[in-house]
Order: structure tokens, then sequence, then C-alpha cells
């Protein structure tokens, strides 16, 4: 599977009467925006608003933040089984509108998720303050159940991110890169002496609020499967996790999966990228087991020298997490697993709530339980409101100075477990 | 067979009609440790203690699935051990807490718990 | 700014003083800095200076733990301090132990910012690390110029009261804190170096060290159980009531034998917990629920053991070494083998 992805790079963003994209600036008509959300009847009431590097603007509570891609050539469309059709997509050729998102917030319960500082110290901690954001602020039809509050939220900002992805269409890219995975066969063949490595991705998917989708596929319903990584590069599996902010992996993160990358990087030179086992992180003890037994199962008879392990969430995916490590270890297959901590507040406390001697090598996102001052910034997208109802901030911690503690799992990727960012902890 | 260990009165009322429910008055913990108890007793955990990322006394409700064995199930004791070592990490977090978000923590432990029956 | 005040400890052999013949010298206190004392000095340069150096023998502080501490802790509280400074230790054993004793004492009694180091094999690391500020060193007096390296400007922190960051950046042993940073790669990347250098074979450090797993394989069944002698050990600290041996209530440095003779059930008024770190007053009020004297004697009597062994062995758990819980338990383990206990019940807090 052979994928050329051209970036666009974009260096400002604004409203203007007609949506196109001009020189690396794209402008976006409100209008045409908002036809494209209230498509959706359960949506009543939509807001939008741009927010950059450096701005004094706090966004909250967010749900899920897009990277806007099109695809040019090649069979299937951005988001397969969602937003195009079931096709299996990773080839021929995609653009992205790099250096932009698609930020989506609203209320679907009474406690919210998700900061974005665009500066000041939160902004160290969310790679989404160096995007350039457009932010749909939306408000539901009264009385909307909660499930399909998350679905028409999920979804509109799926076509938002469509629409503006297909602005740059016929955009000449900035740079192109060429990703190409090959074969069970052609890899053995081609680099017979490198270890052969893949990525095993553990998707969300718990319930309500805490699902992934794969080809329009709800995670929990799955078996786990193989997947190659220039598929997530056009979208194939999404995020309709909005709990856990600090280590929920966004649409974006899928997009731009930082392990798959690094192992592209080394790939033919170091190692032998062979691939993506997905796998879920169910609630019923007996998926746990099936799960990581057919995770254990495809590493080997995919003949693996090692596997990259990542993680998403607390608690409840920590065992999936030692369930799969342990596993394909026992296999004779050595393993790197991405996690983030929960060490409390003073960082004293035992970090996982779930622990094996064969995970011997573990790379940390962070504690999401150390506390952060975040300023008082200008302006806030959102509802500030719903502050001390985030994850990670608690009753009384905004300031008389309008500065708000929390503790770092409010800040939207800030303890990412795919190893998006350099946060680590000793 | 099988028992629902909740505090959670919308999963009681959705699963008593064919289902051994023990109800807990009692926060997060409370469930845990009457799960504990149950395993302690011979009884196997089928859910996950800590399933769902909203955070341990961040939400109030609790709901797990246990079924009766034979003998003390060691990795159910480790995993419910673990969850209480967890859940004493956080504080609780809403001593008191408006209705609707109270339902909607109820909402969320239901869906979850749902998922897994 | 004036200098900041340091009282620097070091052993009779860094004192050059002389070798294992003289480690029963007793605590001294000299004006100025010694050995390893003048490259701290130097590395300080205007910001600190040792003012005071306490030496003291191996031997004698090892052998005379108390007196030697409250000896040294007096002098090193004359001196009044901004900083205190032990060692580096490297590899000797009863120093290392020594430099970890008084650092600690420092720290908990003077309330003196405070650091030692020493090699991490050293037995005092295990037993400080958790305690205070442990800067880790070759195993050997080799190490010294690194040791101060790394020692000066994570001691001028110290002294400063700011706050001290992740121990891979302060250069200081993990101490179970987990602390945040920066780092230059991002997760991922890091991940593949490490998978890659797993793969090869060659060293690689993990992130987050998983949980120490001691693990014991159990030993066979007891077949006859209606003829064993069971014996009864607990790590929950339950003592006769008024503590008659002072265990202490963490970092237990004892164990107690005691003996069940007529004892048929553990009541509030005869049988407590030492055990701190936990609420006691459930253990407190029967203390059966930690060391089931009781059910054991309805067991006797019921013929399901044989008998219930004389003695039991009781200890804290609480903060105590695992080397020192091992060493109390290889001793009583003898004692148990002797009298013929079949089997042994463990129990915790």
């Amino acid at each position: 599977m052979k994928l050329e992805v051209g970036y666009i790079d974009i260096r400002d963003i604004c409203f203007a009467d007609s949506s196109r994209l001009e020189d690396g600036v794209l402008y976006l008509d409100k209008n045409a925006l908002s036809e494209i959300v209230l498509e959706d009847k359960n949506i009543s009431k939509v807001e939008f608003e741009i927010a950059k590097p450096g701005d004094s603007i706090r966004i909250t509570p967010v749900k899920d933040v897009i990277e806007p891609r099109v695809k040019v050539e090649g069979p299937g469309g951005i988001f397969p089984g969602v937003i195009s059709k079931v096709t299996t997509v990773g080839s021929g050729k995609t653009h992205v509108l790099r250096g932009s998102a698609i930020v989506t917030t609203g209320k679907i319960v009474g406690f919210q998720e998700g900061i974005i500082d665009m500066s000041g110290p939160g902004a160290d901690y969310t790679p989404f303050s160096k995007t350039l954001n457009l932010v749909v602020n939306m408000t539901p039809v009264e009385g909307l159940a909660q499930h399909e509050h998350e679905h028409a939220n999920r979804m509109a900002g799926l076509r938002i991110a469509a629409y503006v992805g297909e602005l740059g269409k016929n955009a000449v890219p900035d740079e192109t890169r060429v990703y190409e995975t090959p074969s069970i066969k052609e890899g053995l063949e081609k680099y017979p002496d490198l270890p052969r490595v893949a990525y095993i991705e553990m998707l969300q998917s718990q319930g309500l609020m805490h699902d992934t989708y794969v080809y329009g596929v709800d995670a929990k319903r799955t078996l786990s499967t193989i997947i190659t990584p220039t598929e997530l590069m056009d979208g194939a599996i999404i995020s309709g996790n909005c709990v856990s902010a600090c280590d929920k992996n966004t649409t974006y993160h899928h997009l731009n999966n930082p392990v798959v990358h690094d192992l592209l990087e080394k790939h033919g030179k170091e190692l032998n990228f062979v691939g993506i086992i997905i796998t879920n992180e169910n609630v019923y003890l007996a998926d746990k087991e099936r799960s990581s037994d057919w995770t254990a199962k495809l590493a080997e008879f995919l003949s693996l020298d090692g596997a990259i392990i990542s993680q998403e969430g607390f608690g409840n995916p920590d065992t999936d997490l030692i369930m799969n490590c342990k596993k394909v270890e026992a296999k004779g297959i050595p393993t790197c697993i991405i996690t983030d901590e929960y060490a409390g507040r003073d960082g004293s406390s035992q970090s996982l709530a779930d622990a094996d001697a064969s995970a011997t090598a573990v790379v940390t996102g962070g504690n999401a339980n150390e506390l952060i001052t975040l300023p008082k910034l200008d302006k806030v997208i959102g509802d500030l409101s719903v502050v001390d109802r985030i994850a990670g901030g608690f009753n009384g911690n905004m300031a008389e100075d309008g500065s708000i503690t929390v503790e770092l799992q409010a800040i939207t990727g800030a303890t990412n477990e795919m190893g998006f960012n350099k946060l680590s902890a000793r | 067979m099988e028992i629902i260990v909740t505090n959670n009165p919308r999963v009681r009322d959705a699963y008593s009609a064919n289902h051994e429910i023990h109800f807990i008055s009692g926060d997060f913990s409370c469930v845990l440790i009457a799960a504990r108890d149950l395993i302690h007793k011979g009884f196997r955990l089928l859910t996950h203690p800590l399933s769902g990322s909203v955070k341990p006394n961040e939400t109030p409700f609790k709901s797990i699935l246990l079924c009766s064995g034979s003998g003390i199930d060691l990795p159910s004791l480790s995993m419910i051990e673990n969850a209480l070592d967890a859940c004493r990490k956080f504080p609780i977090k809403y001593p008191e807490m408006p209705d609707a978000m109270r339902d909607d923590f109820s909402l969320i432990d239901y869906t979850l718990f749902s998922s897994a029956i | 700014m004036a200098k900041l005040r340091i009282v620097h400890y070091i052993n009779q052999f860094f004192a050059q003083i002389g070798g294992e013949e003289m480690a029963d010298y007793k605590p001294e206190l000299r004006e100025g800095c010694i050995g390893p004392g003048l490259a701290f000095n130097q590395a300080f340069g205007e910001d600190a200076e040792i003012v005071a150096t306490v030496i003291c023998g191996d031997s004698y502080f090892n052998e005379n733990l108390d007196e030697a501490k409250a000896t040294v802790l007096e002098m090193i509280k004359s001196q009044n301090p901004d900083l205190f400074i032990a060692g580096p230790a490297f590899n000797a054993g009863r120093y290392g132990v020594a430099c970890g004793t008084i650092t600690a004492a420092v720290k908990s009694e003077l309330g003196i910012p405070c650091l030692t180091a020493m090699y991490e094999e050293n037995p005092g690391a295990d037993m400080f690390k958790n305690q205070v500020y442990i800067v880790p060193t070759k195993n050997s007096a080799v190490g010294m110029r690194d040791a101060v390296k790394k020692m000066v400007p994570l001691a001028l922190k110290l002294a400063h009261g700011e706050e001290i960051g992740a121990s891979c950046v302060e250069h200081y042993m993990p101490n179970g804190i987990r602390k945040n940073f920066f780092e230059k790669k991002r997760g991922s990347a890091r991940a593949v170096d490490m998978l890659l250098a797993k793969m090869a074979g060659k060293p690689f450090t993990t992130e987050f060290p998983m949980p120490d797993f001691d693990r014991v394989t159990p030993n066979p069944a007891v077949k006859d159980m209606a003829h064993a002698t069971i014996a009864l050990v607990t790590s929950g600290g339950i003592v006769p009531k008024g503590n008659p041996d002072h265990i202490e209530s963490s970092s237990a440095s004892k164990y107690g034998e005691y003996d069940l003779e007529g004892v048929m059930d553990l009541t509030a008024d005869t049988y407590e917990t030492a055990h701190g770190g936990y609420d006691p007053v459930y253990a407190n009020q029967d203390a059966d629920r930690v060391l089931p004297v009781d059910v054991m004697r309805d067991l006797e009597r019921e013929g399901v053991i044989g008998k219930l062994h004389r003695y039991f062995y009781t200890t804290v758990g609480n903060g105590t070494a695992v080397k020192n819980a091992k060493r109390y338990a290889s001793e009583f383990a003898q004692e148990l083998l002797k009298a013929n206990v079949n089997a042994v019940i463990l129990t915790s807090t």
C-alpha cells in the first residue's frame, strides 16, 4: 500500500465571504459552515471562532480535534465509513492542510472535559496551542439525549473538517512525502536482515463517550485486526471519546499517529515496519482476554521481532495494556509500552492500576494528577463555568485573579499515550 | 449465579427484573468494597471495576458484574484491590452536585455497564 | 549575599585518619573543610562554603547508633548551618548507612536542607533514598569529581528552597515521587529507540519501573493438617499491650517473639498494634483481626489443625526495608524449624 501525502502549510485562517485556500491562507465563509452543521436537525445553534497560537484564548470544553484532509487521487474518501463510502483507503494521494485544525466544543453532559490554552503555561502542554484552530461551538435542540448529542457533535466536526479539507484539493503542496508499506512477502524479501516490528494500537471502546470507530464500526464490537499505516492517514479511525482529556486520542492524533510516523522514519533502515494491530479496551473481562489473545496471536502470526503498544485512557485500559504486553512477551516478542500515570497530586501514589514484571520497557507521558495554574486569559470560547466540573478541575479552583488551578488531566492531549508529546515523568 | 453490585439506581431499575442485584447505598468505594467482599466469598469479576475514564469519586456511581465460582479467584482479587488503591488517589469531587449532573454520571455508568451485558 | 554555611559529614577514611583500624573513631567536629570538602568548596565558589566538618568512624557509628547519631546531630546543630552534606560514600556500606542515617535525621529533626551521595548498590541507598535526596555516584572515589558536579547544583536548589524537578533532571536517585518534565524527544520516538535497544539486547532504561515483584514459589501443600503445628507470623505489628520491646511504628529495627501459652483470644486489654500508617482502631479493638489467635484456637479444638505454635513473631511492615524484613524472617524461620513447625500463616495489616 502506497500513499502520497501532500502537505499544504496553512499560514493563516480568517472568515470571509467565500471559502477558499489561497497562498496558504484559509478563508472561511461562516454561512456555508453553519449550513453544514445545521444540516443535523439535532443542533439548534452553532458559533464559529478562530483561535491562533499566541492568542489570549482558552477553549473549553473540547470534544474532538480534527485535521482537515482531502483525498485527491485513489480509491475512497476521507473518513471512510463515516463521511465517505466504506471503500478501503490508504493508497493514491491525499492533501493535508498542515498547521490547521477543527476543534469542536459543546456541553454534552454536566461534567466536562478538555482545555486548550492558546498562550501561557497551559499552552506548553497541549499540541493544539500550536495549530490555527477553527472552533465549532454547538448547542443542541432542547431535550436531546446525551448519546444523540454526542453523535451530532462528532459528525458535525467531521463534516466541517471534510469541507475545509476539500478547499485544499487543488492546492500545490509545500512538501510531498510517500509512505509505503510492503506486503508480508515483499517486506521479507526487501529487508531480510531487519527486525520485524509492528505497532499495537489500543482503542478506547467502553461505551457512551468512550468509543472509537474504525471504518465506521464501533471498536467495541470488533476483534483485534490488522490495518496499514496509510489507512490511518486517510481517517480510517476516528474518535468518539470525550472523556479523560489528557490521554484520549483525538481524531487529529489518529490521523497523525506519532508511533506510525516514527516507525516509518526508521522503516527500511533500522527496522521493518510490518503493520498495525488494532485492539479494543472493553469493559467485559472476557472481551479483554479474547482481544489480548488475538493480539498476541496476530503478533506471532506476523513473525514479529518486536512491538510498540500504545494505550488510551485510564484505569480499565491499564488492564488491557498489561494483558497485551504480557501475552506478546510470552510469545518471545519484546515490547515497549506507552502509557501515562496517575500518581496523585504529590506524585507518591502507584501510577498504574495494573502491572506486570514483563513490562520492562515503559515510556510515560507524565503524571496526569500534577497540578498546574492557568492564568486568566482574555477570551473564553465555550464555557468556563464548567471548569470546576472538568476532570482534573475541582471545586474552588478558581482564584480571585481569574486564574484556575487544575490537574494536567484537564488539558487536551497533555499526557497522550501514543507518545505525541515530550512530557514525561521520573 | 451472576450478581450486579451497584449504587446506581438506573442500573438497578433496568436490570432488577432478571438479575440478582446487590444495591449499595454508599459511594464509589463502598461498591468496590462490596465487590471485594463477594470475591472473598468466591465470586469472580466479569466486568472491570474501573470501567470508564471518568475517575473514581469524580463519578459517584459504579456498577460491577460478578459471578459465583468455587474458591477464591486471585486475578479478581488483585484487580479489585488495585481498583481500591486507585480509588483512594481521587478525593470525592462533588460532595454535592446538581441533579442534572448526577443524572449524567448515572447514565454514563449505565451505558458503560450495559456495553458489557 | 552572604555565603551559605555548610556542615559536611565524612568518615575516618576520607578524613585521612586511617582505614579499618581507625573505624572506631568517635565523632569529632573540626572547623573548615577536610578531604573531599575541598572539592565542594571549589565548586560552590562564592555561593557557599563548608564551615565545619564532622568526622566519625564507620564502626563506631553503626555499633553505637543512637549515641553516635545524637552526638553528630548536636555537632551539626551547633554550627547553625544552611545546608548539610554527607559523603559521598561511594560503595562503602557502613559509611553509606551512616550518611543516610545522619542526613535523614538532619532533615527530620533539624529541618535543615540536606543531601548525600553514594553508589546505587550501597545498602544505604535502598534504606534512605525515599527519605532524603541521594545522588548516585560511581562505586569508588574515582567518581568524586562527577559526584561533586551533580551534588552542588542540587544542594544550592535545596538551600534556596527551590522546587526540585524530576530525578533524572536533578540527578538524584528515584525516590518514589513522580515528577513531570519535558524530554528532548517525543514519547513515540523514545519508544522506538527503547524497542530497538531491547530487541538488540542493548541496555535501555525504562521510564517507569514496574513495582518490584518479589515472587516466592509456594511450598507443597501440608497433607496432614490434623497433626500439623501451625505458627502465626505478622507484619501487622500486633504486640502485647504496652509494646514491651518498643517495636517502632515505621521502619522497624526489630521483631518480637511472644508467648501464646494459654492465650485463647486477643482482647483490647491484652494486645494492640504498634503499626503506624493505617487506622489502628479496629486492630486495637480486637487484635485477632490481624493475628487470628481466636480462630486458630477454634481450629485446634475442632481438630482441623494439630496445634497452634506456642510463640508468634511480629514486626511492623510500614516502611521497613526489605533487606531488614528478610533478615528478621531468616532468623525466626530457624526457630520455627527447630520447633518442628509445619506451616506458617503470615498476615499483614
